[in-house]
């Protein structure tokens, strides 16, 4: 059965979070994603989401995210966000300390955290301009 | 009030007082739009002289980085003014999240409203 992939474009802003959560959902459901599955795929979703709102584009000059899933095998569904903005590779950020106690805990960087824990599979490469993030959800734990 | 925009993203706050604490029920997906409501409620009532927070996170399904990021806010706020901020009854996602990021520990996270109004008194 060939493999094919379903794109959205929207605008880089919060209130554009929704309508790419519908979206996403479509796909899960085409993979079959078990329900305890969705509550991450949300997660994921917002954290990349906001992530290209907080950081790809200038305040003033909001741009474009492309968010693509396509489910390469029964029970799998790849999902990738891509964005035109200035160059951003999230996974290299250096991973928070969990052991701090709440008055050494910076207020962010847990955004990150939660997709590298959460997703099964993520890579991440910049393209002819393009920042992109892909990662996996399987119906197996 | 639930969100105009997308009901799936609402957020409610129902508000009450138990013993000297302020109890603020929490139910619904806590995500960047509306993570600064909540934040907004804890500081209205932190302006009023409240220092004892407790918030029951029983009815919060879902809860991103900006929702952490407003409950590391609240925490500090009234760390800084000798005051209580604690979080009661996360279940399913919401106590994913709280283990993978270390706040089960950082914060004062309890199993019910009863443990964390009582905290301190016996």
């Amino acid at each position: 059965m060939p493999c094919t992939s379903q794109s959205l474009t929207v605008t880089a802003k919060p209130s554009s979070l929704g309508a790419v959560t519908e979206f996403v959902r479509q796909g899960a459901l085409q993979a079959n994603l078990p329900d305890d599955r969705i509550g991450a795929l949300d997660l994921l979703v917002d954290e990349l989401i906001m992530n290209v709102c907080t950081h790809a584009y200038p305040d003033d000059r909001p741009g474009d995210v492309m968010v693509t899933y396509s489910v390469p095998a029964p029970g799998e569904l790849s999902v990738e966000v891509a964005d035109r903005g200035i160059e951003f590779n999230p996974l290299t950020a250096d991973p928070p300390d969990l052991t701090l106690r709440l008055e050494a805990r910076p207020i962010g960087g847990l955004g990150i955290h939660l997709v590298k824990t959460l997703a099964q599979s993520l890579a991440y490469r910049r393209e002819q301009g393009w920042n992109r993030l892909t990662f996996g959800l399987s119906a197996r734990s | 009030m639930a969100s105009p925009h997308n009901g799936k993203n609402s957020l409610n706050i129902e508000r009450t007082q138990v013993s000297d604490q302020v109890l603020l029920i929490v139910s619904g997906r806590m995500d960047a739009e509306s993570a600064t409501e909540f934040q907004d409620k804890c500081e209205e009532c932190i302006a009023e002289g409240h220092t004892g927070l407790v918030a029951d996170l029983g009815g919060l399904a879902y809860v991103s980085s900006m929702g952490l990021r407003s409950f590391l806010a609240v925490a500090k706020t009234l760390q800084a003014k000798g005051g209580t901020f604690r979080l009661c009854c996360l279940k399913g996602l919401v106590k994913q999240v709280f283990e993978i990021t270390g706040l089960m520990q950082a914060l004062s996270v309890y199993d019910s409203v009863e443990s964390a109004v009582l905290e301190g008194k016996r």
